[in-house]
């Protein structure tokens, strides 16, 4: 059988459900694809309140603001499906999206599609890397804030970026000890509000270091770091051994494109946005028509500029299909307007930068 | 880089067709031959292969040529100096025989492959399920077997080749494509590139789906055409089966590669007449209702991926080999319908005796382009 539908969105993030509300508002058809057993993404394990202006939600918990685009697309009724626990496996060359839905293969045939997968987090390599006690910052945070889970006792973090900074101290209010923070750059990359948290709470941020290993017998009893020069190279005789039974990998983020590659849309490899990323117009529209982007698919931001980005696309996508309401020109206006704001200021230079060699058209 | 101003030999197509002419060649003493490759090496069909090795065949001619490419596999690290491993596995092909019909044929096929020197032997499905534990031996009445077919990494195949050409002068252009070719007086002049003229009097057309194109370039009508196949990969299951397992009737050929992923392809000729390299989901579909039909046990497999390329037709499904008539200095190499890459050492020999007018070591005349005009068919049916 072949589900048809104005519109398929595919991720129950804050891009998807951004996506999904403002193309329902505007009067389509849509089906939300959620690969997990609810919705939100990131944003139900973001436990911290939001920066920004009102419009993005500023003061309010990432957990929350999930809760509240949930709740508003179940206002639409019947316009708005929701696929939980549903994994869109295959974007075809006649339009065709195949989906595990519950472990039942189904077979959607959308006139517009939304593709916002989000990402994947980077790995490192180093020896014994696969022990038990290693993770990805991100899977720590689902575990502590979603599922309830203390991952151990004494942390090492790797990285210091806004993840590794804001998920080290929450490792601490769920009562988990940091024993560090290691940074390869020469300085902290996250902002310098959540930095100060930490450090001081007593956690030291060693700048210029890098993990060399992990050691131990069932899982991680203990991990090597050393000083490392500006050629990424370990400097001798500064390795110091740090007991940890569990290790945090935060070294960024990678947009997770493989349904956008497979629909035959064109990529470009922009180091600065994470990886491999559409090239898109104006409307955030790829080169295969019919078929949009969001969020961090698009390349690695924050869940602000993906619910900017959310709104937009569903936006273009309904209006491409003649849903376009008395607003579209304001909320257009009003969505250029707020992401560039968003990426203004110094942080953001290296996604402005990136930014500029994804347009197409 | 500028190709050179002349040449003896020009070889169109970087795969392993044209990779195994150009060392053929060279191997033989030959000078000054460049080889032209639009793209990367294997890029094309070559790289996209089952990588299924294979001499069980219904007609003797194949059976020949696979053979003699089979032999030559065996040793082929050796005799082309390859210092990595072309991965020769000799792990067997079973082919399963869907019904009466099928039994009957295989049973000729393995007498024919016996009377050669193939050592194919005729099994029931019960011994067809010792060999491979996973086959319903409900779905089928017969099998035939051969443990010295096998698979064989394309990769590392055709860089054996080229490595090898190289080291005995072959000159190898990639990211250099055929614009035109020169004609005069019915005899070629020169061949024109993206990266400037080559004077020769030879080319030998071994472009695969391209080579119609490179045959226009020269006046020629080669009447092959191209058609997209397509393979899903499963993820990585404990070893449960080692030999590439085949049914024509089913239409499947599937294999589990060492690190414990299957891969599975069939034909279908509603499959698009283009270059395209896109995946359909009815592929999917079909072939894992084929495979669960055969080998229940993998119904619970997850696919983790497809990919596609294309064969490069013929009306029976046959190679072309020989010069391209009324034009003096092609050779055709081309047409090879699914099973150019396995064929490929017995290609090269045969393509370099034909071009230096040494007597064949397999008698392929009949497999001439000329034989469409004629409507002197030579059909193969043991295919997918």
């Amino acid at each position: 059988m072949m589900y048809k539908i104005d519109l398929v969105v595919i991720g129950g993030g804050p891009a998807g459900l951004m996506a999904a509300n403002t193309a329902a508002e505007a009067g389509a058809e849509v089906l939300l694809l959620e690969r997990d057993g609810h919705l939100g993404g990131q944003l139900v394990k973001q436990t911290h309140k939001f920066f920004g202006s009102e419009k993005q939600h500023a003061s309010v918990r990432g957990i929350d603001i999930s809760t509240m685009l949930g709740d508003r697309l179940d206002s639409f009724g019947d316009r708005a499906t929701v696929w939980k626990n549903a994994t869109a496996i295959g974007f075809y060359e006649d339009g065709v999206i195949t989906v595990d839905h519950d472990g039942v293969y189904k077979k959607v045939k959308p006139k517009r599609v939304v593709v916002a997968t989000g990402a994947s987090e980077k790995f490192l390599s180093f020896p014994n890397n696969d022990l038990p006690g290693i993770y990805g910052a991100g899977a720590v945070q689902t575990m502590m804030n979603v599922y309830g889970i203390r991952p151990g006792h004494r942390v090492l973090m790797i990285g210091a970026g806004n993840i590794g900074l804001i998920v080290s101290y929450q490792l601490m209010q769920a009562g988990v000890s940091v024993a560090a923070i290691v940074e390869g750059l020469p300085k902290i990359g996250g902002y310098a509000v959540h930095a100060g948290k930490v450090r001081r709470a007593g956690v030291p941020i060693l700048t210029s270091h890098t993990i060399l290993r992990a050691d131990g017998q069932e899982s991680v009893e203990r991990a090597t770091i050393a000083r490392i020069d500006r050629t990424w190279n370990a400097i001798p005789e500064t390795e110091r051994t740090i007991e940890c039974d569990v290790i945090c990998i935060s070294v960024g983020l990678t947009p997770l494109a493989e349904l956008l590659w497979q629909a035959g849309c064109e990529m470009r490899y922009i180091p600065a946005l994470g990886g491999s990323v559409p090239l898109r117009n104006d409307c955030l529209e790829t080169t295969v028509k019919g078929v949009y982007v969001a969020g961090d698919v698009t390349g690695i931001e924050e869940a602000s500029a993906a619910m900017v980005e959310g709104h937009l696309a569903g936006l273009e996508a309904a209006a491409s299909l003649g849903f376009k309401s008395d607003s579209y020109d304001a909320e257009r206006k009003d969505c250029m307007e707020q992401l560039t704001a968003l990426r203004s200021g110094p942080t953001a230079e290296k996604i402005r930068t990136g930014l500029a060699c994804t347009a197409c058209l | 880089m500028n190709v050179p101003k002349s040449a003896s030999i020009v070889i169109i197509g970087g795969g392993v067709s044209g990779c195994a002419i150009a060392w053929n060649l060279a191997n033989r003493g030959i000078k000054d031959i460049v080889l032209l490759e639009k793209d990367t090496l294997a890029n094309g069909s070559t790289g996209r292969c089952g990588a299924g090795i294979r001499m069980q065949w219904a007609a003797e001619k194949n059976c020949r040529l696979a053979q003699y490419s089979v032999e030559f596999f065996e040793n082929g690290n050796e005799i082309l100096g390859y210092e990595r491993d072309i991965e020769f596995e000799q792990s067997g092909y079973l082919i399963v025989a869907a019904n009466e019909k099928e039994a009957e044929q295989f049973k000729k096929n393995v007498k024919l492959q016996n009377s050669l020197g193939i050592p194919s032997v005729y099994l029931t499905p019960e011994e067809a399920r010792e060999i491979v534990p996973l086959l319903d031996t409900s779905q089928f009445v017969a099998a035939t077997f051969c443990q010295k077919d096998g698979h064989l990494n394309p990769f590392h195949t055709t860089d054996a080749y080229a490595m090898a050409a190289e080291r005995l002068g072959v000159k190898k252009f990639k990211h250099t494509e055929v614009i035109g070719i020169e004609v005069k007086n019915g005899r070629i002049e020169s061949v024109e590139t993206t990266r400037g003229r080559i004077a020769t009097n030879i080319v030998v057309n071994a472009a695969g789906g391209w080579s119609k194109a490179i045959g226009a370039m020269a006046g020629v009508d080669i009447p092959t055409y191209v058609q997209r196949h397509q393979i899903l990969v499963t993820e990585p299951l404990e070893p449960v089966f080692s030999p590439m397992v085949m049914g024509f009737s089913y239409n499947i050929y599937i294999q589990q590669v060492p690190h414990g992923s299957i891969i599975m392809g069939r034909s279908d000729n509603t499959e698009p007449l283009d270059f395209r390299t896109t995946s359909g989901w009815k592929f999917v579909e079909e072939m894992t209702k084929t495979c669960s039909k055969l080998l229940p046990a993998l119904r619970t497999a997850n696919v983790l991926r497809q990919w596609a390329g294309h064969y490069c037709m013929t009306e029976d499904a046959q190679p072309i080999y020989g010069p391209a008539p009324g034009l003096e200095g092609m050779y055709l190499a081309c047409g090879f319908s699914g099973h150019g890459f396995m064929l490929a050492p017995a290609t090269a020999q045969l393509v370099s005796e034909m071009i230096l007018g040494e007597p064949l070591t397999i008698d392929v005349s009949d497999l001439d382009v000329g034989r469409f005009e004629r409507r002197e068919l030579v059909f193969e049916h043991s295919v997918v």
